[in-house]
């Protein structure tokens, strides 16, 4: 085996191994499993590392093992895929780190860990997956993988969550399915290559192609919460909050997201996506979620629903990007599958901050929270400005992008979404910031779990987490035309999706 | 935080003196690639700015001394300064847009900061209308910048625009200015916020909104008769609407609130004038500069100076302080005011019917500053001293007093100076202020109170009449 089939499976191994060996570890062996899971963690952050040197110099690293004839289990690392794979090696380190102080003493840390672990392998798996096949295998393994981490609690409320997340997404697995073996039949194969691979059955075959672009945008639909398949989203976070931020950061949503991006580049292909008129409904659906969760999330008092519904309308700007044909839209798209993630994530760890440290759960109790958790509440701000699109944030970048390329592909209206989306999520934030800065903390606490230590607000492990993730939503907004930034491997990928491009 | 302002004050102004005309700075791995300019207009933006955020500063280190949030009031200022003069100097789109946002959301902190109710209140709506402007400006500026297929704000002001760009440009920009109907936060915020918060406010942030239109705006190059028209008449609404709501408030400071939406009608009218008639530009563009830079050492110093009152009571020596700037706000003879009208009245060259539109309105304006800073001096002359006062206010104030006599008349443009000393000029420049003696006199006599609509007027009036059906 060489060092380029070998380098995708290490990936892999390197969350797959620990979590599996975490699920056999006592509960007591809190020292081993922490070990294990940093350990995975780093590994991992090694070999991604390796990867984008390879990948960026032109290199392709992939691995297939043949299951039946001609369906392979089939990964490869290249650009695209490398740039979910950054995401999620990146924020598990992050979310590990988090869960371990956030977990401190709670029942089933073994189980938690492993299925932590299993749910961050199939992400790479589908972000490494090299045809549909596969992409399918990750897919699902994703949905068993999380059920768990969802359920953790075992409360009712939880197991009920628990059974509306596996109601939508295995009913969105099967259509997913059914659209890969009609694809497959028609085709002979479903490998994922630039520039797509059913262009020689556009003509007589249009209806079809059609048809079959239906059912795979409704599988993956579901866990990317378009809506209407979005329901199961807010009913999931009321698993503990590492878990939320990871599904609505990383794992979940992005999966679908990214979904979508596969199906469209390197299955039908960009050219042959906008000439089938399959792009203006799928900027149709995206537009429409992206105003719906906005709306959806101002009316939430919850603060973790309230973000869910944010997160809704947010995954939305991806497919959206995917829909506005054009390199400029598609670098939008691309970013903000890594931006929102960073940006979401920050929201998500202060969310459970503030729920672990003060009892917090809703936005009506966070008055004078920042007086109390200044630095909790500074990332929670720049997570939050970075979401309305404030410059110097990430999320300016990838709205300045998506509107340079709604532009370039002559739908002006979608600035009007844009605007709006703005101003919506303006309407559900800063009301949160207003309460935490500007006005006085109440007499007690809901329920004051953590006492202050000194200068620190919490504990460490729940507080390094959100500020490193809210630095990066400043430094990808601050820094975006370095040659390290998501925005300059998003260009790369695109010069590699369209031929006639340059960046 | 006072030590940092005064130091980015300095800086600015030494960048004055030591970079060279027409500097340009790529930064091309900062935001989306960011440039630094220092044009004719932007050194004359950032020059007065500077001096306006240094004495205000200063003055800010007094006024806040027995606050315990002062810190959290200086962190704001400090962020506000940075993001005005940040737009003094940009170069390109998105660094003027992250400037300006920073200046925008640093501001509300300002507006915010005595943490009463009607600081809320008015801090609410002024965020409300800023984010609006904020979504019509990115907009507007994706557009104006895929037009021009470049960020840079020298490329873009050379492109020919679509019709909905400019109209985002305008209206997201008008929000700051204090366009009617877009004004309403102006005098909401102004009366709460701390005194050296208003005076950088009206001075300086609106002026922010006049920076936006002279550096996106395609003036001097392409004519848009109707956008240029609408700007004109919306420019007359403001001056005349500003007067008519100002001119009865009893709260000082929500008059001079009042003052600043009508004086900021004055460079509606010339930006829209230049929008309308590219040819007559190249006198407007620096007349509109002076205009903005006469207001903004004007006014600033009319807030100081009512700060002062507050704390000394009308002694004479304050009285003067305020009577000066007082008269050069409603143009006096022999006052910057004078000149600053002056200057923008023979730039605006224009084609019929507006030399006899313009005829009849500008003394009526005139006309109505005259009473409006009459009602002014009158409210001050009524201030009682503190018990304790704040050491330490007068001094700055005092030191800005005369640069906004002097400095205007110091760089005025070229040849103007002589033209407003002759006698025909003077005496028009006479009448309006006699008139108004009369009428001010007419009107002490009969011991006639006149109206004044609740701050935020049309704004109240809907949260009344909502009110009122619930």
């Amino acid at each position: 085996m060489t060092t380029n089939e070998w380098l995708p499976l290490a990936l892999l191994a390197s969350s797959l191994l620990p979590g599996l060996l975490i699920f056999v570890l006592p509960e007591r062996r809190i020292a081993l499993r922490t070990t294990l899971n940093l350990a995975g963690a780093g590994t991992k952050l090694v070999l991604v590392g390796v990867l984008l040197r390879g990948v960026a110099s032109g290199k392709e690293y992939s691995a297939r093992f043949a299951v039946l004839p001609g369906l392979d289990l089939a990964l490869k690392a290249d650009a695209l895929g490398l740039l979910f794979v950054s995401l999620s090696a990146v924020l598990w380190l992050f979310t590990t780190l988090y869960a371990i102080g956030y977990l401190e003493g709670s029942p089933c840390r073994s189980r938690f860990f492993g299925f932590f672990s299993l749910c961050v392998t199939a992400t790479v798996g589908i972000a490494m997956a090299s045809n549909l096949f596969t992409f399918f295998i990750f897919y699902e393994l994703l949905t068993m993988s999380t059920f768990p981490l969802v359920v953790h609690r075992g409360t009712d409320k939880a197991m009920k969550g628990g059974r509306v997340y596996l109601a939508y997404t295995l009913s969105g697995g099967t259509v997913l399915l059914a659209g890969i073996v009609w694809l497959h039949h028609l085709l002979g194969h479903t490998e994922f290559a630039h520039t797509g691979i059913v262009a020689a059955l556009a003509g007589e075959n249009a209806g079809q192609l059609k048809a079959i672009f239906l059912l795979l945008m409704t599988g993956v639909g579901v866990k990317a919460a378009i809506v209407p398949l979005h329901g199961w989203l807010p009913q999931a976070m009321v698993a503990p909050a590492p878990v939320s931020a990871l599904l609505h950061a990383v794992a979940v949503v992005k999966a679908g997201a990214f979904g979508i991006v596969r199906i469209v580049y390197d299955i039908y292909g960009i050219e042959l996506a906008a000439s089938l008129g399959l792009l203006a409904p799928l900027a149709a659906f995206a537009s429409l979620t992206i105003v719906w969760g906005s709306v959806r999330a101002l009316y939430q008092d919850d603060l973790k629903k309230r973000l869910a519904f944010s997160t809704v309308s947010q995954v939305s700007y991806i497919a959206l990007g995917v829909a506005l044909f054009g390199p400029i839209g598609t670098i939008g798209g691309l970013i903000h599958l890594v931006h929102q993630g960073i940006m979401k994530i920050t929201l998500f760890f202060c969310a459970g901050n503030y729920a672990e440290t003060l009892g917090i759960h809703k936005v009506s109790e966070m008055g004078g929270a920042g007086h109390r958790m200044p630095l909790t509440t500074l990332a929670f701000s720049i997570a939050a400005l970075g979401l309305i699109g404030v410059p110097a944030t990430a999320g300016f970048v990838s709205k300045w992008y998506l509107g340079q390329g709604a532009l370039a592909a002559g739908l002006p209206w979608v600035l009007a979404v844009l605007a709006a989306s703005s101003l919506l999520n303006a309407a559900y934030f800063l009301p949160v910031l207003y309460r935490a800065w500007f006005l006085p903390p109440p007499a007690a606490w809901p329920e004051g779990n953590i006492l202050p230590r000194g200068s620190r607000e919490t504990t460490l492990l729940l507080l390094l987490p959100p500020l490193f993730t809210a630095g990066l939503t400043l430094l990808a907004g601050m820094l975006a035309m370095t040659e390290f930034s998501p925005l300059a491997w998003a260009r790369l990928i695109t010069s590699r999706e369209y031929q006639t491009w340059s960046p | 935080m006072v030590a940092l302002s005064l130091l980015l004050s300095l800086s600015a102004l030494a960048s004055l003196v030591l970079a060279p005309s027409r500097a340009a700075l790529d930064i091309p791995w900062l935001l989306l690639g960011t440039r630094i300019v220092l044009d004719d207009t932007g050194r004359t933006f950032l020059g007065f700015s500077a001096l306006v955020w240094f004495v205000t500063a200063l003055y800010a280190r007094a006024y806040l001394r027995s606050d315990s949030r002062r810190s959290v009031f200086g962190a704001f200022f400090l962020a506000t300064q940075a993001g005005h003069l940040g737009v003094c100097i940009a170069g390109d789109a998105v660094s003027f847009y992250f400037f300006f946002a920073l200046m925008t959301f640093a501001a509300y902190g300002l507006v915010i900061h005595s943490g009463k109710p009607e600081a809320h209140r008015a801090a609410n709506v002024y965020l409300a209308m800023a984010l609006l402007g904020e979504a019509l400006l990115a907009a507007g500026m994706m557009m104006a910048s895929h037009a021009a297929g470049s960020l840079l704000l020298a490329d873009i002001v050379r492109t020919p625009l679509p019709t909905a760009a400019i109209t985002l440009l305008i209206a997201g920009f008008g929000i700051k200015v204090g366009v009617p109907l877009l004004h309403m936060w102006l005098p909401l915020a102004h009366p709460v916020a701390p005194v050296p918060a208003s005076a950088v406010l009206s001075g300086l942030i609106l002026k922010a909104g006049l920076i936006g239109w002279l550096r996106l705006l395609p003036l001097g190059n392409e004519a848009w008769p109707v956008a240029g028209t609408v700007l004109m008449i919306a420019g007359f609404a403001g001056m005349f609407l500003g007067i008519a709501f100002g001119v009865g408030q009893r709260d000082v400071k929500v008059l001079l609130a009042y003052s600043s939406v009508s004086q900021m009608g004055f460079l509606s009218l010339g930006v829209g004038a230049g929008l309308a008639q590219p040819s007559a530009w190249p006198g407007l563009l620096p007349a509109v500069t002076f205009y903005a830079l006469h207001h903004a050492l004007g006014k600033s110093a009319l807030f100081l100076g009512v700060g002062v009152a507050q704390a000394y009571g009308a002694r004479p020596w304050v009285f003067a302080g305020l009577a000066l700037p007082a008269l050069a706000l409603a143009g006096a003879p022999g006052t910057s005011g004078l000149l600053a009208k002056w200057t923008l009245k023979t730039a605006l060259d224009l084609s019929w019917p507006w030399p006899s539109v313009l005829a009849w309105l500008l003394p009526l304006a005139a006309l109505g500053t005259t009473l409006l800073m009459a009602r002014l001096l009158w409210l001050v002359s009524l201030k009682k001293a503190h018990a304790v006062s704040p050491s330490g206010l007068a001094l700055p104030w005092l030191a800005l007093v005369p640069s906004g006599v002097a400095l205007p008349w110091w760089i005025s443009p070229h040849g103007t100076a002589t033209g407003v000393t002759t006698a025909e000029a003077m005496f028009a420049a006479s009448a309006p202020l006699a008139v108004g003696a009369v009428i001010v006199w007419w009107v002490i006599r009969r011991g006639i109170r006149p109206w004044a609509p609740p701050p935020g007027d049309m704004l109240s009036l809907l949260h009344n009449n909502k009110e009122a059906r619930t």
